[in-house]
């Protein structure tokens, strides 16, 4: 029972996971840049969905609203930081990414306080019975249904829209495939969007299992995140999602058998070195 | 169809080539000639929309390209088959096609894809398979259907012959003999320079940057590169 149980907890820490890493496993792809400022939009994310929450009632539109917003300010923010500096050295985005992270938890902090904020009535709650013995919230369930809905769908439309395929394409070779027409524009904005609205989507979730928001929410994220598209194979999506999976689960499992010797955080990155020894291309890059 | 006038481009600071001026019509081929460096690539990629000119004009069909990225200038006509191939490995055949011919209609698509196979047969039992795992001249007959895709008006060949087997160079060279004929007009390079001047109607020499030369092939002076 405890093995079912913590492969469960596994598939929800994983599917939070995964909804983060989409963002920034998609931006290392297309730009070749370390998105750090990504966590930021966790952050802002969870803030958004408890003030929504809190002001209309509503869960389902402080998700939504979320996700459009958390996906604005993303597209923004390749518009800002990144596209003035895409001629020079990624260094020099990746300093100006961590210099957006760290500014945005202060700017965080002054507009919201620094104690953070709760659901008033936290939604979601009632404990539903999955399997005999074992219960899980509906809001944990809701973050599995949600990862798998929005990660399989934009799987689908990667694979069966020509827009899809030409995002694909532009990952690959961005110059060969602005020569076959594609706006490449189009394709990294659409790519910001959809990376930040699901980082949005993350952010709730979380706010809402710890009914909790605060500035430095997006402090652990942004180095496991990075962990996990550095184990995943920098750049793949697929990797970055089962990477993400193998992360939550080995966390979960961890912090039982292990917790005692590695608080969780380390577990992760002890896992990360192990498997990087082995495979230092990452999981699912060819070598 | 296509007019270079005074161009010059370069990277960065670096000026590559200087006053280059030549034109081609539909249905024409022009040679470039030269040496390893002397801006054969350069100026496609210049034509194509990935190096901006430093000065002078791109004029097709009476619009000037300066302005115009590279996806808007394959819009206009200008397809590319770049040196070593540079096909999309992790996609298969067919989705490599639909890239290539993402600048037109949906509705477009199947008519395209059966001009592609028409011209390159072997590429029909491949469809599904991943274009990394095809052979180099599976490869570039690849890379020629992705940018027969777009229906290209002016097709850009860089190094057609390189890595080649050479019963695949010829069946290379056969189609874009085919491409020409339904009046595409084709800019060539390829290591095999005489190949390339035989094919051409016209060649343009290019000597460290400069022009050297620009003619009709059957006039072209003896080049060694």
């Amino acid at each position: 029972m405890l093995f079912v149980d913590l492969c469960i907890q596994g598939v929800i820490q994983g599917a939070i996971y995964a909804l983060i890493a989409l963002g920034l496993t998609l931006v290392y792809g297309l730009l070749r840049i370390l998105h750090v400022a990504h966590a930021a939009l966790f952050t802002l994310g969870g803030y958004v969905g408890v003030l929504v929450t809190n002001g209309s009632g509503s869960f389902l539109l402080a998700l939504m609203t979320a996700m459009l917003v958390v996906g604005v300010v993303g597209m923004s923010s390749y518009t800002i930081i990144y596209k003035p500096l895409l001629n020079r050295t990624p260094l020099i985005a990746l300093i100006a990414s961590i210099g957006i992270f760290i500014a945005s938890e202060e700017l965080f902090r002054i507009f919201f306080g620094a104690y953070g904020l709760s659901y008033v009535s936290p939604p979601l709650q009632v404990q539903i019975e999955i399997l005999p013995g074992i219960s899980l919230s509906q809001a944990r369930i809701l973050v599995v249904i949600l990862a798998v809905g929005l990660l399989s769908g934009v799987g689908w439309l990667a694979i069966n829209t020509r827009m899809g395929i030409a995002a694909r394409a532009t990952v690959v070779d961005p110059q060969i495939a602005a020569s076959s027409g594609v706006n490449v524009e189009i394709i990294r904005y659409g790519s910001f969007f959809i990376g930040s609205a699901f980082a949005g989507a993350a952010g709730v979730m979380v706010s809402l299992l710890n009914n909790l928001v605060e500035p430095t929410m997006g402090a652990v994220p942004s180095y496991k995140a990075l962990a996990i598209i550095v184990l995943g194979g920098l750049g793949s999506v697929r990797g970055a999602l089962i990477a993400s999976l193998a992360l939550g689960i080995i966390e979960s499992f961890g912090t039982i058998y292990v917790g005692h010797l590695l608080d969780r955080d380390s577990i992760a990155f002890a896992f990360l070195i192990m498997v990087l020894m082995v495979r230092p291309q990452g999981l699912l890059v060819r070598g | 169809m296509l007019q270079i006038r005074d161009l010059c481009c370069g990277y960065r600071d670096i000026t590559v080539l200087r006053d280059i001026n030549f034109e081609i019509e539909e249905g024409e081929t022009l040679a470039l000639v030269g040496s390893n460096g002397a801006g054969k690539t350069t100026l496609l990629m210049s034509i194509s929309g990935h190096i901006s000119p430093n000065s002078g004009k791109i004029i097709m069909n009476g619009a000037d390209l300066a302005s115009k990225g590279p996806d808007k200038r394959c819009v206009l006509g200008v397809g590319l088959v770049p040196e070593g191939r540079r096909i999309f490995p992790d996609l298969t055949v067919f989705e490599n096609l639909v890239v290539g011919g993402y600048s037109r209609p949906n509705k477009m698509q199947a008519e395209n894809i059966a001009r592609v196979m028409d011209v390159f047969p072997r590429l029909s039992d491949r469809k599904k398979q991943l274009a990394g795992s095809l052979s180099g001249g599976e490869q570039q007959m690849l890379a020629f259907g992705r940018a027969m895709m777009s229906n290209p008006s002016l097709m850009l060949v860089d190094e057609l012959s390189l890595g080649l087997m050479p019963s695949v160079v010829d069946e290379c060279y056969e189609a874009l003999g085919k491409l020409v004929k339904k009046g595409i007009a084709v800019i060539l390079v390829d290591q095999n320079s005489d190949a390339a001047i035989g094919f051409c109607s016209n060649s343009l020499i290019l000597e460290t940057g400069h022009q050297y030369w620009y003619g009709k092939s059957s006039a072209a002076p003896k080049v060694s590169i």
